[in-house]
């Protein structure tokens, strides 16, 4: 007879106090200070870039995971500049699967860890097992292969890192790239100031309204705790689960590196990318409402990669940022509908912003 | 022998158990024990997997392979095999999927037809790259254009030289023993790679045969159970598949070439305990039929070799020395063997049931490896090709006697017309 296969069960780390609510009044540095699992399976022996948004949000999600796990990691920066061949930073099993072949791989390694187990071929528990695929991976090349594994339901968490861009091949073009973002594929010029003229794709959407039995979350490096407690959910939750990480990029953005995850806040709080969990029990959305919100040049003005949009291309975002506002649930405050007037905008580089932080290109 | 260079690894792997059958599959299986059964190509390459007891089956619809599928969704169904069963969004995931599988220690199954092969392209040399020994179930098709149901080999011969073991079954029982024999020779650690089980879409995937039921006792005994010796398992984490240095490319490439050249004598070891299991010996390579005295020898592949039997008696029974070669394998391939097959044979054609735009011989695929194995031979015999049965078009006896025509003028000229002649468009 079949053999029943255990699950792993993580508790959820305490949020009180330094969820991703916290106000900067009641200190942010709250954020820093989690109770982080010791086990830190994504260890030193890699080679990213110094900031690198990616990287944080590899150790806090194995972290999360701990050590009984299995990761897939499709073709991207992470594993370029991850794995090197006699040398690995993953103290639990990994495996690079072909760009396109995040989803289906995993599939695969969960549909095996199933049969084997259930057939007595492997002792158990059901490993938590995880494929980090990034935003060219999950959201263009790879997205049928993702979302053909929340469709077949596997227990495994899809996870897309997302740096708006192919950054591993020097800064490409993605579906997730902003409007306006520069890469070396939507370079700005006389004749298109603006240089990516696409809305992102709303991949989490998208896969949270077509697998609505799945559970679907997102979130940023801006906020550890809620990034580890939705991986922890995702892993707990019997089934496919996709998390969708905000994850900057100090090379292909140009930010100063410290600011990491100080834009994995400002993000939220623009409006830009707003962080939610859509439950699939209830089929509900769960939004976060930052206590801030900012107009979108106090994030854009951070970049150099927006540093040559105009007025418009800044009223532009601004409008987006407040049909976003709409959209979770909040009221567009008078100052951010005003920004929605290209008039009311000078060209970015000159725009003040609340940090007191070199901007412009190459800030 | 080249093997995987893990120190130690050998020893610390985690066990891996033997896959409990279900109920139902214990009984079913004790019944079909020693029954012969009717069966096409497509049902047996399925009771193959049955009887090997795969863990994880990734499927996707494309005739004419389809019918494998169908008979493992059904075995299922009817509680007789408990495996996973991936309904892919395409070929891609499914090779990817089995990947995932086999990387982690489960015996995947897999397979396709036409373009679903080459759909999957990027795959097949990270599978073998990884030493990952999954297998394939080819129930081969004309790839696109023209639209075609039909067979022809050149959807698995694109990716011949992509690392994996290869080779075309005649008959349903052949493509049993096959699909069972190409698991042994892939599983074992001396090989690890995966398998191509090739047979012609049609004339043997859809054609009922007769086919052997051995128990599912003998099974085991001659197949062990799948023992990755690097699975993916946090019992003993390892990476798999990192970046390398250009400096550590050669050497790499060195042990993917050696592995293929490593598993010819295992595909001839296994052949043999396959007899002495269950009581059929295949040749290990070639297939040397009517050689004993032949001039002239025609080298073929897969279900027409049938035909290409029945048109050599006819033209023994009027004198005409002539002979047949059939390829068990195309991957590795047996240049050894081929030549020492075709020892004493002044002409030889290579039956092209495939498509090699702008080759060496503006014919066929396999002409210049059997052209280059026998460049070697201490009298080289001439060499033709013929393209014949395309797009799922028989060969009959007619054309056979055609090709051993245009043989025997090449003896009597002492040398061949052209490289390549197209059976049926020439006098």
């Amino acid at each position: 007879m079949a053999i029943e296969v255990t699950r792993q069960f993580l508790p959820l780390l305490e949020e009180e106090g330094r969820g991703a609510a916290t106000d900067d009044d009641a200190g942010r540095d709250l954020h820093y200070l989690p109770d982080m699992p010791d086990e830190d399976p994504y260890q030193a022996g890699h080679r990213t870039c110094a900031g690198c948004g990616p990287a944080i949000e590899y150790r806090w999600v194995l972290k999360a995971a701990g050590q009984d796990t299995v990761v897939a990691g499709p073709t991207g920066c992470m594993y370029v500049a991850n794995s090197t061949y006699l040398c690995t930073p993953y103290t639990v099993p990994w495996a690079h699967t072909p760009i396109a072949s995040g989803g289906s791989f995993t599939s695969g390694m969960a549909a095996g860890y199933e049969a084997m187990i259930r057939k007595g071929r492997h002792p158990g528990p059901y490993p938590n097992i995880i494929v980090m695929a990034g935003d060219g991976s999950a959201a263009d090349i790879g997205l049928g292969s993702i979302s053909g594994a929340l469709y077949r339901n596997h227990d495994a968490l899809f996870i897309c890192y997302d740096n708006e861009c192919y950054a591993n091949t020097g800064i490409q073009v993605s579906p997730t790239t902003p409007y306006a973002g520069l890469t070396t594929f939507t370079p700005f010029g006389k004749a298109n100031p603006a240089g990516k003229v696409l809305p992102p794709k709303n991949l989490a959407k998208m896969m949270a309204e077509g697998h609505p039995h799945c559970y679907v979350a997102t979130t940023t490096v801006g906020y550890p705790v809620d990034l580890m407690n939705k991986t922890r959910k995702g892993l707990n939750l019997r089934g496919a689960a996709f998390m969708h990480c905000y994850t900057p990029c100090q090379k292909g953005w140009v930010y100063q590196t410290s600011m990491t995850v100080e834009l994995g806040r400002r993000v939220v709080e623009a409006g830009l990318f707003p962080v939610w969990e859509y439950d699939p029990e209830n089929r509900e959305y769960h939004y976060f409402h930052p206590p801030v919100q900012r107009p979108v040049t106090d994030y854009l003005a951070m970049q150099g990669r927006f540093g040559h949009m105009l007025p418009e291309h800044v009223a532009a975002t601004q409008v987006a940022a407040n049909r976003n506002w709409q959209d979770i649930g909040m009221d567009v405050p008078a100052e951010l509908r005003e920004g929605e007037d290209p008039d009311k905008h000078a060209r970015l580089k000159d725009e003040t912003y609340s940090m007191p932080l070199n901007r412009g290109v190459g800030a | 022998m080249t093997t995987v260079h893990v120190d130690g690894a050998w020893s610390q792997r985690p066990a891996y158990g033997p896959g409990l059958r279900t109920p139902e599959g214990e009984r079913r299986l004790a019944e079909l024990a020693g029954t012969r059964k009717r069966l096409n190509g497509c049902a047996a390459a399925a009771y193959a997997a049955l009887y090997a007891n795969v863990d994880v089956i990734t499927a996707y619809a494309i005739r004419p392979y389809t019918a494998i599928m169908m008979n493992l969704a059904q075995f299922i169904a009817d509680g007789i095999l408990d495996a996973e069963y991936i309904h892919a969004d395409g070929e891609h995931t499914q090779l990817s999927a089995a990947f995932g599988a086999g990387s982690c220690g489960a015996r995947a199954f897999t397979g396709s037809s036409g373009v679903g092969v080459t759909y999957a392209y990027e795959m097949y040399s990270i599978i073998s790259g990884a030493r990952i020994p999954i297998q394939m179930s080819i129930a081969d098709r004309t790839l696109d254009p023209p639209g075609d149901f039909g067979s022809e080999h050149t959807d698995a011969l694109c990716t011949r030289d992509m690392g994996w073991l290869m080779g075309w079954a005649a008959t349903p029982q052949e493509e049993f023993d096959k699909s069972l024999i190409a698991y042994a020779i892939g599983e074992d650690p001396r090989v690890l790679l995966p398998q191509m089980v090739v047979q012609d879409g049609y004339f043997v995937s859809h054609i009922s045969g007769e086919v052997d039921m051995p128990s599912a006792a003998q099974v085991d005994s001659y197949l062990p159970p799948y023992r990755l010796p690097f699975p993916l398992d946090p019992r003993q984490p390892l990476s798999h598949g990192p970046q390398i240095h250009p400096s550590q490319g050669p050497p790499l490439q060195l042990e993917r070439a050696r592995a293929m050249e490593d598993a010819i004598p295992v595909i001839r070891e296994k052949t043999d305990e396959f007899a002495q299991v269950f009581g059929r010996q295949y040749p290990h390579f070639v297939e040397e039929y009517m050689l004993e005295d032949a001039e002239i020898a025609i080298v073929i592949s897969g279900g027409h070799s049938v035909t290409c039997r029945a048109a050599v008696n006819r033209m023994r029974e009027r004198g005409v020395k002539v002979g047949m070669v059939r390829l068990l394998w195309i991957r590795p391939f047996p240049s050894g063997d081929l030549r020492a097959a075709l020892r004493g044979v002044k002409a030889v054609g290579v039956v092209e049931t495939n498509l090699g735009l702008g080759g060496s011989t503006y014919g066929g695929i396999l002409a210049p490896d059997v052209t280059t194995a026998l460049y070697h031979a201490e009298n080289r015999p001439h060499v033709t090709s013929f393209m014949a049965g395309l797009g799922g078009e028989t060969v009959p006896t007619a054309e056979f006697e055609w090709m051993a025509g245009k043989l025997t003028q090449a003896v009597e000229r002492g040398g061949v017309e052209k490289p390549a002649h197209w059976v049926g468009f020439e006098e």
